[in-house]
This record gives structure tokens, C-alpha cells and sequence, in this order.
């Protein structure tokens, strides 16, 4: 009988949360074939029911300073994915100030906000997504 | 002292070919089961009961093209939606499935109950052998009656308005919607939910479809529909924004 080692159970839990990042709605407010990356500091971090947002600083070409939004699944789904583990979800898993890397679709609008692929805490440890 | 000794053990016999007798009306469900897709199903498994729209008669595919689902190949963005969902109505049966929630199920003598995280919805499956109601008005998550055969729970929900999606694409029913589900385990102990669609208002012939579940030692956490209302203003700045 074929068994699941750990390490492919993980691999599969984060290809499957990649696939169904959003949880009350589609994503037809996002390019689901563009890509974008964005690195600043946590403005705001919101550990809410539906999706778990997240505000970073960034600094623009010109010198500037734009708010990027970033959206999650449910924190309850967080949780429970990533239990017992370094890269458990909690309120405080980010904090105010923390340089972030954002990855995800952007706003088809144009807005700076993503349906977040990947999240790569300060310490360059990835608590959403993989390669 | 004798007397009381053989009173104490007669009632225990009792209680316990009681419970023995319950015990064997079926597998033991209960538990906190979450999603188990088989893979064929994983493209849809959150916003649908089978891979393409069942066989609809021109009332239902009238339903159909007048919906504005947020899942699927018609998908638009919150705002523009009219799922009543969104609304913070129930989602129906079997739609509530489609919800990546996981649901407790507990056994009760006479119901099995499920509770599901999204909004907390509870479903109250009689097993008593009561007949169906028939005075109530029809409902969001119709009337459930169920039945042991073996090991398998058999449901029948009937009474359903027909302001509910069957699922997150827009598939609609009438109140003619009769929804059967064969509920067991497989032998690796994954939960089975095979269902039975008929209503001959909407689709021209029954379809079926299947969910399965794997057991786990999660808690049923919060979720209230409400926090998706609460949301709306995030939705609006993201889908209506304008560059200085």
C-alpha cells in the first residue's frame, strides 16, 4: 500500500493550500497568470475571518512609500495546517515593523494588492507557499 | 443484599444490550472529518459536485445563465455576485459540502448530528424512523430523514426552497429538490458521502456525485458568515480602485 512519507505530506498540504489560497470567494478579482513580488514592513497584520490580511510599506522607484494588501485564506485554516510546527499561524506570528516578502496575483484593477502565493517572514523562513 | 446485587446486574445487561443494539445500528461517524478529494476532484471539489454542469431542463438552465456564481468558468468578483450565500443565507444541501470547512459528526440516540465550521450550520438527520415532516414551510437545508442499511446511513432531505445554489458555480434547483446520501467509510477509513440530485424540475434526468473525507483531531473553530459581510469594504477598495 502506497504511504505518504512527512516530507510529501507537507509538499502536499502546500501544493493543495497553493491551489485554494481563498476560501469564501473565487479569485476573479486577481490575474491568476501574473505574478508579483513585493518586500516592506508590516503596517498591518489582520488575523480575521474570511482572509487573513496583510499590509506592508514598500518603497517605490521614486523614493515614495505604497501600501500593499495581501489576502489569505481563513486563519482557522492556517492554524490547522501548519500545527506543531516553526511555521504555525497565530496573531502574533507577524508584528508590526517586520520586513516581509509578499508573493502572489496581483489586482487586476491595478490596486497594490495580491491573492498571496508565498510569505517569507523576516528571518527568511517561508510560512506560506514553496518553490 | 443477594436481590440487590442480581437488580444491579440485570440493569447493567440492559444498559448494555441497549447500547450493544445502538452500537450496531452502523459505523461510528463521529469525529471532525475535513476534505479527502480524490484526485480527479480536486479541480472542483470547493465549488462543485461534479466536473461539468449536470443535464438541465430550460427552467433550470434559465436559473443557470441568470446566475453570477464567484467559483467556476462564470466567476466574477464579490461585488458583482447574487449567490445567496453572500447574503448570509444558508447554503443548502448539498452545497454546504463544498465549503472548505471541516464538519464534526456526532451520533445521538435517534439523530446524527453534523456541525459544520462554516457559520456553524448544524445538520439534524433523524434516525428514529420518523416520516418526513409536513408542516413546515420549505427550507434553506431541507428536511432530513435517515436509515441504517448494514453499515451505511441513508438520508433523505426533501422540503427545500429553491433560493439555494446546488453548489458554488450557480447550478440551481427547485423545490422538488430531493437529495439522497449513502454516508459510510471505505476501508481506509475515509468518510463516503455518495449523492443522489433528483429534481425533475431542473435537471432532465438524476445525476450523482461523491465526497470524501479523512478523520482529524481538529477543533471546530469559528467562522460567521457575517465576517464575509464585514469584509466588503476591503473587496471594494481592492475592485474599485483608481490610480492618483
Amino acid at each position: 500500500m502506497f504511504r505518504l512519507t512527512f516530507n510529501t505530506a507537507i509538499l502536499a498540504s502546500l501544493l493543495c493550500f497553493s491551489i485554494q489560497a481563498t476560501a469564501h470567494h473565487g479569485g476573479a478579482a486577481y490575474d491568476g497568470s501574473l505574478s508579483k513580488t513585493v518586500t516592506g514592513k508590516v503596517s498591518k497584520f489582520h488575523f480575521i475571518n474570511p482572509h487573513v490580511l496583510i499590509y506592508i510599506e514598500v518603497e517605490d522607484e521614486s523614493g515614495g512609500v505604497v501600501e500593499w494588501s495581501g489576502e489569505l485564506t481563513s486563519p482557522n485554516r492556517l492554524a490547522r495546517m501548519e500545527r506543531g510546527s516553526t511555521t504555525s499561524w497565530s496573531k502574533d506570528i507577524l508584528q508590526t515593523g517586520d520586513e516581509i516578502t509578499l508573493s502572489g496575483n496581483p489586482a487586476r484593477s491595478g490596486a497594490p494588492s495580491l491573492r498571496l502565493r508565498k510569505v517569507i517572514d523576516s528571518n527568511g523562513v517561508v510560512l506560506v507557499g514553496g518553490d | 443484599m443477594m436481590y440487590k446485587q442480581l437488580v444491579a446486574l440485570v440493569i447493567i445487561l440492559v444498559i448494555s444490550l441497549c447500547n450493544n443494539v445502538f452500537a450496531q445500528a452502523g459505523d461510528d461517524f463521529s469525529g471532525v472529518w475535513t476534505n479527502n478529494p480524490p484526485e480527479e476532484n480536486r479541480g472542483f471539489q470547493n465549488s462543485a459536485l461534479r466536473a461539468d454542469p449536470p443535464p438541465m431542463t430550460p427552467w433550470g438552465q434559465a436559473r443557470y445563465d441568470q446566475a453570477k456564481p464567484t467559483f467556476g468558468s462564470r466567476s466574477v468578483p464579490v461585488l458583482e455576485t447574487n449567490d445567496p450565500v453572500y447574503e448570509c443565507f444558508r447554503p443548502g444541501t448539498p452545497r454546504i459540502y463544498m465549503h472548505p470547512f471541516p464538519m464534526e459528526i456526532i451520533h445521538s440516540e435517534g439523530r446524527v448530528l453534523m456541525l459544520f465550521e462554516y457559520d456553524h450550520v448544524v445538520r439534524q438527520i433523524y434516525t428514529d424512523g420518523r416520516e418526513h415532516r409536513t408542516d413546515l414551510a420549505p427550507m434553506w437545508m431541507g428536511d432530513s430523514a435517515g436509515h441504517w442499511e448494514g453499515k451505511t446511513l441513508v438520508v433523505e432531505t426533501v422540503n427545500f426552497n429553491d433560493k439555494t445554489w446546488i453548489d458554488r458555480e450557480g447550478v440551481p434547483h427547485s423545490d422538488q429538490l430531493r437529495v439522497e446520501e449513502r454516508i459510510h467509510l471505505d476501508d481506509e477509513g475515509n468518510l463516503l458521502i455518495d449523492i443522489l440530485i433528483e429534481d425533475p424540475i431542473a435537471f432532465t434526468e438524476s445525476w450523482t456525485g461523491q465526497r470524501r473525507y479523512r478523520r482529524v483531531g481538529w477543533d471546530i473553530e469559528e467562522f460567521s458568515c457575517m465576517d464575509n459581510v464585514n469584509f466588503v469594504p476591503f473587496e471594494e477598495e481592492v475592485l474599485n480602485y483608481e490610480a492618483n
